[in-house]
């Protein structure tokens, strides 16, 4: 059984290294505030770069992270030009306690996006919440962290000011 | 029935055509080639033996472990993909039905401006999912994905059309027989007559769910189809939003319990309704729903039992906690049982969330976040009730803060009053806990931060007082560790105690831990399964690439 199981490891982390790793933002429907149906690609906007944050309302980790970066917000605009969208994972039961949530976070600044069918997650594989990516003003994919440890949404403002010089 | 199944396999061949055909379009140079993506996720679990836990026999090999690798390639608007999933074996206590090591999913697709083309298997939902939902949902073992094709189309932002066809998975196959066929319709009123401020869409969905009749089931009063309606209206202007939903679940065929009718199953008529209302705006948020259900259960395969074997969405719409002895008895709805003579439920809750600036008296210099609770379910009295009841089910209250006390110390206080009925709804018998949790986040430096998690629950019910803990330390990015303890000082004296690291690097995430679990619900989006208590080492990872 244990040697099924490693060679099934050893095949799949043989099989990650040769895949090239996701560069672009990839395109599916999602739902915005209103409830109405956008594309994931009309997010890139060819000027700004944006942190997207994958989350739900019973993620704990997620809600923190999105605290931390929304605390830290205003400072970090005075130094660089971008969007952060927070995007809801929870499903249609959720998705209207996510949208109180986030206005009694006071996530104003931030979009919220609602993956309600999850094609957006899918997508980008994201198994484990929370998940950020930092995409660059053209849509390419300059980072991801899986898990959030306090302090480690200093990681994400340093990819930002990467992407300004 | 050949014919069924290689039209999955033609609509695929199609839409890859299709895809392929177009490429002369691209522009960009890696967009061309298009590009490899995925992810591996593993869930391995050595059982120990643990004479202290009751109800627990350790598994005959001690090993469980549940993989999934998912590659998909992506070339512009054109999407193919794979998952496959090993079981070597199942995870104990996760449907018996995922075993071996399969390629299960398989699709491909084609995403344009006003359509989109799916072949394969996939995942859906109407509405709210009440009528019809697929989904996959690791934590829980559940994959009921269609295999088939998914047809969308938009006109403008005014019209959107989608059509689906195809035959449920079921454990690991797609073999059932069954097949589904639905068409949903959202239209958008406020566009129409370009209406800037407020949107208004309405709604309609229609499934149908055929399953032939074995020959033993012929001479019964059974029909193979079951179609179903739901009617939709959501409303949104300013911060204000409201959603109706009507759903007429067609006729589902229960197991006969009772010996003075014949036959094998019972044919129940479903229905269901649902009202949120939200309002959000400027730090408040507000957000009320309530719901009935009668005989809601759509499962695909009338003969099996499996929890994968579910094509409608109806979760428990109560608070989701996430702390240790919160979760001790989760609330599992009730959606008609025809055993306990329950019909269904009526409930709602309500939420209120609220974000106490800073600067201001209460808010302090760095702000308060206030959040309330309350929930409430009642069985329906008998078939066709409205607003009769008969026995409360569930009820919960529970009020929470969020206070930043300096730059360094984060404290949360949370307090639950939770109240179940023991006995499904069948009697009036229930327990009432009461449960407090204090969550301290204390950072050293801007890497390095401990958080402490203490609770207690009392009751004078049931297993009665409880008591928890739990010390994490993390370095950030990368690094965690914790250790964790519930004690149940009120009657059993058993320990539950768990301790684990956790590295976390770019895309993938490590994490080990050892530790005894108590038998219990496992809930992921308000849909539970029984987890059976074990004692034993968890290794989980995920890669995403």
């Amino acid at each position: 059984m244990m040697k099924k199981l490693l060679l099934t490891l050893v095949a799949i982390a043989g099989f990650a290294t040769l895949a090239s790793a996701q560069t672009k933002l990839p395109n599916v429907k999602i739902e915005n505030g209103k409830g109405e149906l956008i594309q994931t690609a009309s997010l890139i906007d060819g000027k700004t770069p944006m942190i997207i944050s994958f989350w739900s309302t019973t993620c704990k980790p997620c809600i923190r992270e999105l605290n931390a970066v929304n605390d830290q917000l205003i400072d970090w605009l005075d130094q660089a030009d971008f969007r952060v969208i927070a995007v809801s994972i929870d499903d249609s039961r959720s998705a209207s306690k996510a949208k109180a949530m986030a206005s009694g976070y006071g996530w104003s600044d931030f979009t919220v996006l609602y993956d309600k069918n999850q094609d957006f997650k899918r997508a980008l594989n994201v198994n484990l919440v929370p998940q950020v990516f930092v995409v660059d003003a053209t849509g390419s994919i300059v980072y991801s962290h899986t898990g959030y440890n306090p302090g480690g949404e200093a990681e994400l403002f340093q990819q930002i000011l990467k992407l300004q010089k | 029935m050949n014919f069924v199944k290689l039209l999955p396999l033609a609509a695929f061949t199609l839409v890859a055509g299709a895809a392929f055909a177009q490429s002369d379009s691209a522009n960009d140079g890696d967009d061309k080639k298009g590009f490899l993506t995925g992810s591996f996720e593993t869930n391995t679990i050595y059982y120990v033996a643990d004479d202290a836990v009751p109800n627990y026999n350790v598994p005959n090999d001690r090993f469980g472990s549940n993989n999934y690798l998912k590659v998909d390639y992506v070339r512009e608007k054109f999407t193919a993909g794979v998952q496959l999933e090993s079981y070597l074996p199942v995870l104990y206590g996760y449907p018996t039905d995922f075993s071996g090591t399969k390629l299960t999913n398989i699709y491909a697709s084609w995403v344009d401006e006003s359509f989109s083309v799916t072949a394969g298997s996939f995942y859906d939902q109407f509405g709210s999912g009440l009528l019809f939902r697929t989904w996959e949902d690791r934590a829980l073992g559940l994959n009921n994905a269609l295999m088939g094709a998914r047809f969308t189309y938009n006109f403008k932002n005014y019209l959107a059309v989608k059509a689906i066809w195809g035959t449920p998975r079921l454990g690991m196959e797609y073999d059932t027989g069954v097949q589904y066929r639905g068409l949903d319709l959202s239209l958008n009123i406020s566009e129409m007559y370009g209406a800037k401020n407020s949107t208004l869409l309405l709604e309609g969905s229609v499934l149908n769910h055929y399953e032939k009749l074995s020959q033993a089931l012929m001479g019964e009063d059974m029909s193979p189809n079951a179609t179903g309606y739901s009617g939709r209206i959501n409303y949104e202007v300013g911060g204000f939003m409201a959603k109706f939903e009507y759903v007429d679940n067609g006729i589902n065929y229960y197991s006969n319990t009772d010996p003075n009718i014949e036959g094998a199953f019972v044919g129940r008529h479903g229905n269901a309704q649902l009202v949120e209302l939200g309002y959000s705006n400027n730090g408040l948020g507000i957000f009320l729903s309530g719901r009935r259900l009668e005989w809601m259960y759509s499962w695909g395969t009338r003969n099996s039992t499996s929890t994968t074997n579910v094509f409608n969405y109806i979760p428990a719409m109560t608070l989701q906690y996430t702390y240790l002895l919160t979760n001790l008895h989760p609330y599992t709805p009730m959606g008609g049982d025809n055993g306990l003579g329950v019909p269904g439920e009526l409930g709602g809750q309500a939420d209120i969330y609220y974000n106490v600036k800073r600067g201001t008296w209460l808010g302090g210099r760095r702000g308060l976040k206030l959040h309330a609770n309350f929930s409430t379910y009642y069985g329906l009295q008998g078939n066709g009730s409205v607003f009769k009841t008969r026995h409360m089910l569930f009820r919960d209250f529970s009020a929470d803060i969020e206070k930043q006390w300096t730059r360094d110390f984060k404290m949360n206080l949370l307090y639950s009053m939770q109240e179940r009925n023991t006995t499904y709804g069948t009697s009036d018998k229930t327990e009432l806990a009461h449960i407090i949790v204090g969550d301290f986040l204390y950072k050293f430096t801007p890497s390095f931060s401990l958080r402490l998690e203490l609770q207690y629950l009392t009751s004078k019910e049931g297993e009665k007082d409880w008591m928890a803990g739990l010390l994490e330390a993390s370095f950030a990015p990368k690094w965690s560790i914790f250790v964790s303890d519930m004690y149940n000082n009120g009657s059993t004296k058993l320990h539950y105690y768990s301790a684990g690291v956790s590295y976390a690097h770019s895309r993938t995430r490590l994490q080990l831990s050892y530790g005894r679990n108590r038998e219990g619900y496992v809930c992921s989006g308000g849909v539970c399964r029984i987890q059976p208590a074990y004692t034993g080492a968890n290794f989980a990872m995920t890669i995403s690439f």
